[in-house]
């Protein structure tokens, strides 16, 4: 390989504030692969292609094109220079058709009857080249998510780019469809295009990539051809820690297994009938489900089919149109929230940033939130009792390894990871019996993952029941004793732990349901 | 109702509808590039009282419309800066204009003219028959016997639906309101366009302000616009926020306000304050059946900050 570069970029540097996102990056992408870019949260993996793209401009560094430097300042001169990106959250007009969406912004004809016809054409002939299959009439809020991420690679194809970034793009894709965007990146490659593919899954970047970069806390650590890496070394790279991780649950399903412990017989959480419709429709229906003790029952669906309205109805917080929730022997509809919390429910919700924290709060007064009124963090009137709860926070930061300066610190200082191990410390910090999480490791690092799934298993083994809510099927698979897979706020099918299978569960969340 | 009192009753709507239809319109192509404009009745006010004096001082009604025209846009450039640039809560903006534009009106108005017992008028709008077409019976009078902006305001409609739904700066136009980030991300211009809309929007409304004295009463009295620029924030939802809808909901509100003018002078017991409430019940009723499956822009009444794109 010592052919110029398609794409190299040399001793980037990019600062935000105090935070040092880039240090001294290298490098090189050759045409005609694909390239995977690798690391935890925080690598800067998004941050140096945003610079390439030119979201973002470095404070130094340079950027060659087939071996002559260039500068680009803007997503025009990217786009000017034959590089697209396709960003983790879609950039779409949800009322407009396939066809306006991707013509958007480039010279159309003035003419009194927009005629697209030609566009039409180019974009047909554009998706059956690549394999990605489109219907250019339909309108984007209509398509599925894997139909809406095949628009925003063909934006980036119809103005004509022989470099294609793309940033995770396998978030809330079935594997069918993850299994067709791998095909069609290879047909684009197989013609001469390059690609770079970002992600945290290594699993991904091992199945598709034909080179691997890992990047850690802003610096690039490695390089080299995937049939030269094994994954131990990858995670090691991105991980950078001495611990075993040979011991990892990570790698290690037996290890899963071994300290599941047993599910029991009581049943703590019983749902039958449920029914939640607003404004908008209907959201969940005809939904039933129940878990036993010491159970983890995963819910996995594509983002958006009634995962957070499932929780929010369980915990009383949206109301439910029919059906019941029984918590032991209770039956909790149409309880407050509060209520149930304290039957020793614990709730960690997806959008931890915005319901679940406080973000000028101290960490303290975080991690007792909703137990604020109880003894002894308050007396019989209603003073908060400081020290008391100084002394739960200082335990439950050790406990729970919150990186922190104290428990007076404000919450938003805290890094995502230690946001959701405040979280978690607060929704451990009482008795559980039942506990409702949704998508708990999301940006988080490699060692916060497996201290949340640590944590999760010892409940698990002390007869806490579980209800994971999931977009990681991986993660799914791996802890659930049952999955559960929603579509359009019905379940569509349930699967025992032996019959886990990533291509049934995939099926299920496009709607089909399974015939066995 | 007889085939003449038809004819007449018909040529009033067509007469009542243009500060509607200007408004309204003006309504829906600043809120097409996502502002939500409140200050309508304000800025109609500004432009009755403007053209009016306009008109007045310098002896003509185009010189009126000008300038209330101009300092129409003027008043959607304030909206466009405080919202667009500084930022600001729209829904706040809006009133603000909207109170600075009652004050302005009256303010205008007896600064240059002073308190009179015999108010200064102007001539109003000649009809201008059009020819031939004029002629046909029934349609001719009620359609093509009207002064200049009753045409000119349903061939604005026209222009608005083939800009907005048939080019593709009508394309681009419309996805600033839908999706402001796609369209900065695609190279389109989204403070630009707001604020071109914002100015187009404000001359709109002066321009319907200016309409009513010059059609109505020939002078410029307080309180003129009489809640018109509040109905037609309610009309353009009506019309879905679009232009050919618009149009056609701008007959509706012109027709009750007709009817309610015209059962209050034919006197049937019924008290005229009642009457006059009319247009604003029926706006209600309608509204709750009309307002469902409308769907206003995705990104109304918010404003668009490109640096919060860092943050996610």
């Amino acid at each position: 390989m010592n052919q110029t570069p398609i794409l190299h970029v040399e001793g980037i540097n990019k600062r935000f504030g105090a935070v040092q996102a880039l240090k001294d990056v290298d490098l090189s992408l050759q045409s005609s692969e694909i390239h995977g870019l690798l690391g935890g949260n925080g690598a800067g993996k998004t941050t140096l292609m945003n610079v390439v793209y030119g979201l973002y401009k470095p404070d130094s560094g340079q950027i060659f094109l087939r071996g002559r430097p260039v500068t680009i300042n803007s997503p025009r001169d990217a786009i000017a220079h034959g590089i697209g990106m396709v960003h983790q959250h879609f950039l779409q007009i949800n009322t407009y058709t396939v066809t306006e969406n991707i013509v958007l912004g480039t010279p159309i004809p003035h003419r009194p009857t927009m005629d697209l016809t030609q566009a039409r054409d180019k974009i047909r002939a554009l998706s059956d080249r690549f394999g990605l299959e489109i219907d250019p009439e339909a309108h984007i809020e209509d398509l599925p998510m894997g139909a809406r991420q095949r628009v925003e690679i063909l934006k980036a194809l119809y103005r004509g780019v022989d470099i294609l970034i793309l940033d995770e793009p396998t978030t809330n894709l079935t594997p069918q469809e993850v299994d067709s965007l791998f095909e069609s990146l290879k047909l684009m490659v197989a013609e001469g295009m390059s690609v770079v593919f970002i992600t945290h899954k290594l699993r991904e970047v091992m199945s598709v990539c034909d080179t691997i970069s890992v990047l850690r806390e802003g610096r690039r650590l490695l390089t080299a051809p995937r049939s030269e890496l094994s994954e131990e070394e990858i995670v090691r790279t991105m991980v950078g820690s001495e611990e075993a991780l040979e011991d990892s649950m990570l790698f290690s399903e037996q290890r899963r297994d071994e300290e599941a412990g047993i599910v029991r017989e009581e049943i703590v959480l019983d749902v039958s009938d449920m029914r939640i419709a607003d404004e908008n429709g209907v959201l969940v229906d005809d939904l039933s489900l129940s878990v036993r003790a010491g159970e983890i029952l995963g819910i996995a669906g594509v983002a958006g089919n009634g995962q957070q309205e499932l929780a929010e109805g369980i915990l009383g917080i949206r109301p439910l149109s029919r059906g019941r929730v029984r918590i032991g022997d209770r039956d909790v509809t149409g309880l407050g929230t509060r209520q149930i919390l304290h039957l020793g429910v614990a709730y960690v919700p997806e959008d931890r940033l915005q319901d679940g924290f406080l973000p000028t709060a101290s960490v303290a007064q975080n991690l007792i939130l909703g137990a604020q009124r109880r003894t002894p963090y308050s007396s019989a009137r209603g003073v908060l009792n400081r020290r008391a709860i100084t002394e739960t926070a200082v335990a439950l930061i050790q406990r729970f390894h919150i990186r922190t300066q104290g428990p007076e610190d404000m919450a938003a200082t805290l890094s995502g990871g230690n946001i959701q191990r405040m979280m978690l410390a607060r929704a451990f910090a009482h008795p559980v019996r039942l506990l409702i999480l949704h998508n708990p490791t999301s940006g988080l690092d490699i060692p916060s993952v497996e201290f949340v799934y640590d944590l999760l298993l010892s409940h698990k083994r002390e007869g806490t029941a579980t209800l994971l809510i999931s977009d990681d099927l991986d993660e799914l698979m791996l802890l659930s004793d049952r999955i559960a897979t929603l579509y359009r706020g019905r379940i569509v099918g349930v699967l025992e732990r032996s019959a886990f299978d990533k291509y049934t569960i995939g099926r299920m969340m496009s709607g089909v349901e399974a015939h066995d | 109702m007889t085939t003449s009192s038809f004819i007449d009753f018909a040529a009033l709507v067509m007469l009542a509808v243009v500060p509607y239809i200007l408004a309204s319109q003006g309504t829906m192509l600043a809120g097409r590039t996502g502002l939500f404009i409140v200050s309508q009745e304000g800025i109609m006010l500004v432009g009755a009282s403007v053209g009016f004096l306009g008109a007045y001082l310098f002896d003509s009604l185009l010189v009126g419309v000008l300038l209330a025209m101009l300092v129409g846009g003027l008043m959607g450039l304030v909206l466009a800066y405080f919202t667009t640039t500084l930022k600001l809560d729209q829904f706040v903006v809006g009133l603000a204009v909207f109170f600075l534009g009652l004050g302005l009106s009256s303010l205008l108005f007896k600064v240059v003219i002073g308190v009179t017992l015999q108010p200064p008028i102007v001539p109003t709008l000649d009809a201008i028959p059009i020819p031939l077409l004029s002629r046909i019976p029934v349609l001719g009078p009620i359609l093509f016997r009207q002064n200049i902006l009753v045409y000119l305001s349903v061939l604005l409609s026209v222009a608005l639906y083939l800009l907005l739904y048939k080019t593709g700066m009508g394309l681009a136009l419309r996805s600033v309101g839908e999706n402001p980030k796609a369209a900065d991300s695609l190279g389109i211009n989204v403070t630009r366009n707001r604020y071109v809309t914002a100015v187009i929007a404000g001359m709109l409304m002066a321009l319907a302000g200016a309409y009513l004295p010059m059609v109505y009463t020939g002078t410029y009295t307080e309180g003129i616009v009489r809640g018109r620029g509040w109905l037609s924030i309610a009309l353009t939802f009506f019309g879905g926020w679009t232009p050919h809808l618009i149009l056609l909901g701008s007959f509706f509100f012109a027709g009750v306000e007709v009817l309610a003018l015209r059962v209050q002078v034919t006197s049937i017991g019924i008290p005229h304050q009642f009457l006059r409430m009319l247009p604003y019940l029926a706006t209600i009723l309608v509204m709750i059946f009309a307002f469902r499956g409308v769907r206003p822009p995705a990104f109304l009444g918010q404003n668009y900050d490109r640096e919060s794109r860092t943050s996610s």
